[in-house]
């Protein structure tokens, strides 16, 4: 294995893995906020996929004009939802809210097949297909920018949580329900402000990977990915579920380079349960102290 | 009048093969071996609230054992082919259950998922034993002289082991067994602090819940006649867990109850093709907003007119 | 009480008036057929356009012309989700609920395969199952509907190493049973020319990055590299291997692979790879069947594209109406499966003349393509196997 093969794999690795932790932080994200996992996540971010790519093609719309679409409708998509459905089942426990949002997942689907059907698209990039020679490394400009954008928008999210006002409300719930009512902050609105901000995640995060994986209604399932991710670094943590992300994304990639077919695919999973054995709590998780 | 009604029931029971159209009792089939893995998972997540996605792969393990058992020792009896599933499942819940004695909640429920994954790749790519992705016929039934060759003969298989299964459980849940998981539920630490072995008791949960999949397993192999690696699908586990959920965590009845539903739901949308998971959705999104709990939990509330557990 | 008979006395008219049919499935003005399929689940797609944009375009002009010999013909589908154990309960839906005459284009080895036993029990005929695996072949009751994998494979590997002398192979396959199935076979056929494969690599349904896998190939310098994939994770691979600049090998797809759909995701980096095409072109050829096909697509699903899938399922549906029509008014499933057999140098105006033997197999052959600007170049005449 030449060190320029090593790289590149490393670098696509790593540009897979900038996905899989922009899903976890969504995950995170509505978790921290609303303890409930969100299992149509990943549906939601195909539909404004689907969304950006037929504006896209319908109006001749630039592909920037596109993403802003794939944003503007996944919040829109996340606020419907949110007040429809979950709100209504706030008194319900978190397992009938896994239930609803596994059903969501299943209608998204399926209802993404019967209006564009089941079939795969290409997807614009904003990147370009040709690679950058950099002395004997080839550097994939897509996977460059992919890592690029995920670093640009967990930076700008960083910068939402510490210094907004918005953003420190969404950490006070996420801390403590009870005491953030009390200090006078609106936990319906981190609610419904938590599930728009995780989809725009998942929309930016989907309109960089169409091009790689390509438009499908299948394109959600990369959630389980998410998922892993997040546990893998500790769920709740937000630095966390991108270190999970990334470390996800290389292994897999690693894996496949170094290990015989049997079981490549059984290592980033094995890996997995290892790594919770030494760390019961992910790798950045806190541990939870609870009070009796 | 309890004992009356499950009387009733029992007969309808009996009688069903003549009762219902044929190709019914191959859906019946599926429903009973679905029943017995709702009940295996509720005793693990509804009692001990460790959630599992990854049953679908308890349930291959115990599907292949028992078919490739029947391949390899064509004599040994029905029976004794679904224990020995039962117990070696049960074996590979130990194997999973005890390293993940510290993981709660999310954690564990990743865990189940990875191993589901594993399971799955294993199956496929063992395939001087298992035939992979070409999937294995599995031989018919023998027990004793008899061929069970018909749905009708399964069937009543099927349902011999499930009241078993469900006595068992019935039995279970009021010992001290049950009892501990509930506490453990409820409060670990209050458990724990309370004289309860968690630890033991949630290994036990572990064992006990991949015991009855792993039957659940060697009754789907000869109801099914055929495996592949397609059929054990992380789906699979979802639909497992909604079934609980649907019926109710924590309820044997509602375990039972949910395996029906969406058994039946899933055939009865077949027909609508391209739009099944719409409609399925849509009715799970529906079930969970009017019925908080689980149909049992509805039930109870209903005719307890508000009753608490 | 008068309840009781009253109850007693509606079951025992609507038991007699069940018509007795002469053969099931088959009516004074209708005959009905249909298949469980995915219109769920990864092979949704390909589910949707063999039965409803397929077999049911080919019968909706059958029917307007009339029918066969004066009967309509009427399709029945459920959803599998490519699940083998609801293929097998929509099966036996279908044969005791729906009673149909012949079980039509089903999809997928496992889904199939489970359900063999039962229809074989029950002597419902399979026609024209959309898999590749030699499972089904010589059996009574089932014709196969695509050219097996095995002679895919040798007629793939007699034109490599016979006509273009090729002799270093490797292979990028599905992790799942059509990857595995090809793979065998490659394997057995290039060891009758006494070569091995170089290289194996398998990808996972669904994967997100096939970097390492291409790198892999790469480092073992093929000259061939057979693409065992779908259409998603084959154009991944093109763009991977465009991406690191691995010129010096032929990227060859295999039958289920070589149509429209990778084409169209992996743009310019398909350039250039060949492969075996089990159709003719479905938007440009001039046969006079694919004429009529498009025409009839346009007539009835005008917003549907035509292709390969759909070309398929309208396939067995002329099969099946062909052998339906010589089978007389007095249809049974004996003499369908008796006009199958007598078909010999049946001309469909898609494909070259159809003779089916004792292996029930309807179709053996494919011939090479080449894509240039974007669409498949036919380079040589049909290749068959026999």
């Amino acid at each position: 294995m030449t060190t320029a093969t090593l790289v590149h794999v490393v670098v696509s690795g790593l540009a897979t893995g900038c996905i899989y932790a922009l899903m976890a932080i969504s995950l995170v994200i509505i978790y921290n906020a609303t303890r409930t996992l969100n299992f149509a996540q990943g549906e939601m971010l195909m539909i404004s996929a689907f969304l950006a790519w037929a504006s896209y093609h319908a109006f001749r719309l630039p592909l920037l004009v596109a993403m802003l679409v794939a944003v503007t409708a996944s919040a829109v998509l996340a606020l419907l939802i949110e007040r429809a459905i979950i709100r209504h089942s706030i008194a319900a426990t978190h397992f009938d809210v896994l239930i609803i949002t596994l059903g969501l997942s299943l209608m998204l689907r399926a209802g993404a097949g019967i209006v564009w059907t089941h079939d795969e698209f290409p997807f614009p990039s904003f990147f370009s297909d040709r690679p950058i020679p950099l002395g004997p490394v080839r550097i994939a400009p897509g996977s460059l920018g992919i890592i690029g954008a995920s670093l640009g928008l967990m930076a700008a999210l960083y910068l939402l949580f510490t210094y907004t006002r918005f953003g420190r409300a969404m950490r006070a719930v996420a801390q403590n329900q009870r005491a953030a009512r009390l200090m006078g902050i609106s936990v319906e609105r981190v609610y419904s402000g938590s599930w728009v901000l995780a989809s725009v995640v998942g929309a930016v995060a989907g309109v960089l990977i169409a091009p790689v994986i390509f438009l499908s209604s299948k394109m959600g399932l990369i959630v389980i990915n998410g998922f892993t991710a997040a546990v893998l670094g500790g769920f709740g943590s937000l630095p966390g579920a991108v270190l999970g992300g990334m470390l996800l994304g290389v292994l897999e990639n690693l894996a496949p380079l170094y290990l015989p077919t049997g079981i490549k695919y059984s290592v980033p999973f094995l890996l997995l349960i290892g790594i919770l054995m030494l760390r019961p709590s992910g790798l950045l998780g806190r541990s939870l102290q609870r009070k009796v | 009048m309890r004992r009356l009604a499950l009387a009733s029931l029992g007969l309808l029971l009996l009688a069903l093969p003549w009762l219902v159209p044929r190709y019914f009792v191959f859906l019946a089939n599926l429903i009973v071996v679905n029943a017995i893995v709702a009940i295996g998972l509720n005793l693990l997540s509804g009692y001990t609230n460790q959630l599992s996605f990854g049953h679908a792969g308890f349930l291959a393990i115990g599907a292949y054992f028992a078919a490739l058992l029947t391949i390899h020792a064509p004599g040994v009896p029905v029976p004794l082919t679904i224990l020995a599933a039962g117990v070696s499942t049960a074996a590979v819940g130990v194997a999973l259950g005890v390293p993940c004695l510290r993981l709660e909640g999310l954690y564990l429920t990743m865990a189940t998922l990875a191993f589901g994954y594993v399971v799955s790749e294993a199956i496929l790519n063992l395939d001087w034993l298992t035939r992979g992705a070409d999937g294995l016929r599995v031989p018919v039934a023998g027990l004793g002289p008899w061929r069970l060759a018909t749905d009708v003969a399964r069937y009543y298989l099927v349902l011999a082991v499930a009241v078993l299964m469900v006595l068992a459980a019935r039995n279970l849940v009021s010992t001290r067994t049950g009892r501990a998981f509930l506490a453990i539920r409820e409060s670990q630490i209050a458990a724990q602090a309370g004289g309860i072995h968690v630890a033991a008791y949630k290994t036990i949960a572990f064992a006990v819940s991949a015991f009855y999949t792993g039957v659940a397993g060697g009754l789907f192999a000869f109801v099914v006649g055929y495996l592949s690696p397609d059929a054990f699908d992380v789906f699979l586990s979802v639909d497992f867990v909604a079934m609980i959920i649907i019926g109710g965590l924590g309820s044997v009845p509602g375990s039972i109850i949910g395996a029906a539903v969406i058994t039946v739901l899933h055939d009865w949308l077949a027909a609508f093709q391209n739009y099944r998971p719409l409609i399925f959705g849509a009715i799970l999104i529906a079930g969970m907003l009017f019925m908080p709990g689980g149909i049992a939990r509805a039930l109870r509330v209903s005719l307890t007119r508000g009753g608490g557990v | 009480m008068s309840t009781w008979w009253a109850v007693l006395l509606a079951s025992l008219i609507t038991l007699g008036a069940v018509p007795a049919a002469a053969q099931q499935g088959v009516t004074d003005s209708e005959i009905i057929v249909g298949c469980s399929n995915s219109f769920s689940g990864p092979l949704a797609f390909t589910g949707e356009q063999a039965t409803r944009f397929g077999v049911d375009l080919y019968l909706k002009y059958v029917n307007d012309l009339g029918g066969i010999h004066g009967r309509k013909v009427r399709t029945v589908y459920y959803d599998d989700g490519y699940k083998p154990q609801e293929a097998v309960a929509n099966t036996k839906k279908l044969v005791e609920q729906d009673g149909v005459f012949a079980v039509i284009a089903p999809q997928g080895t496992a889904p199939v395969v489970a359900t063999l036993d039962y229809l074989e029990q029950n002597r419902v005929p399979l026609l024209f199952p959309y898999q590749g695996s030699p499972v089904t072949r010589a059996k009574r009751f089932i014709f196969s509907g695509m050219t097996l994998y095995d002679r895919q494979s040798r007629v793939m590997i007699d034109y490599l190493v016979g006509q273009r002398r090729y002799k270093k192979f490797a292979t990028v396959y599905q992790d799942d049973e059509y990857g595995k199935t090809f793979l065998t076979f490659f394997e057995k056929e290039l060891a009758r020319h006494g070569l091995r494969l170089v290289a194996a690599e398998s990808i996972k349904r669904g994967a997100t990055d096939v970097s390492a896998q291409i790198a892999k190939l790469q480092a073992a310098t093929p000259e061939v590299t057979f693409l065992v994939l779908t259409p998603g994770p084959a154009a991944q691979a093109l763009k991977e291997r465009q991406k690191i600049g691995w010129k010096d090998t032929l990227m060859v797809s295999t039958g289920p692979l070589t149509d429209e759909r990778y084409l169209a995701l992996a743009a310019e980096a398909a350039e250039g790879v060949e492969g075996l095409s089990l159709w003719p072109d479905p938007l440009t050829s001039d046969l006079p069947g694919m004429r009529q096909y498009r025409a009839l697509m346009q007539k009835y699903f005008p917003k549907n594209e035509p292709n390969r899938y759909s070309l398929s399922g309208y396939f067995a549906a002329m099969l099946f109406a062909e052998a339906a029509k010589r089978a007389g008014r007095n249809l049974t499933r004996e003499g369908l499966i008796a006009a199958l057999e007598s078909l010999k140098g049946f001309e469909s105006g898609i494909l070259p003349p159809l003779t089916i033997g004792p292996d029930h197999e309807t179709q053996k052959q494919g011939f090479w393509v080449r894509v240039e600007k974007g669409r498949f170049k036919p380079l040589t005449d049909w290749l068959r196997s026999e």
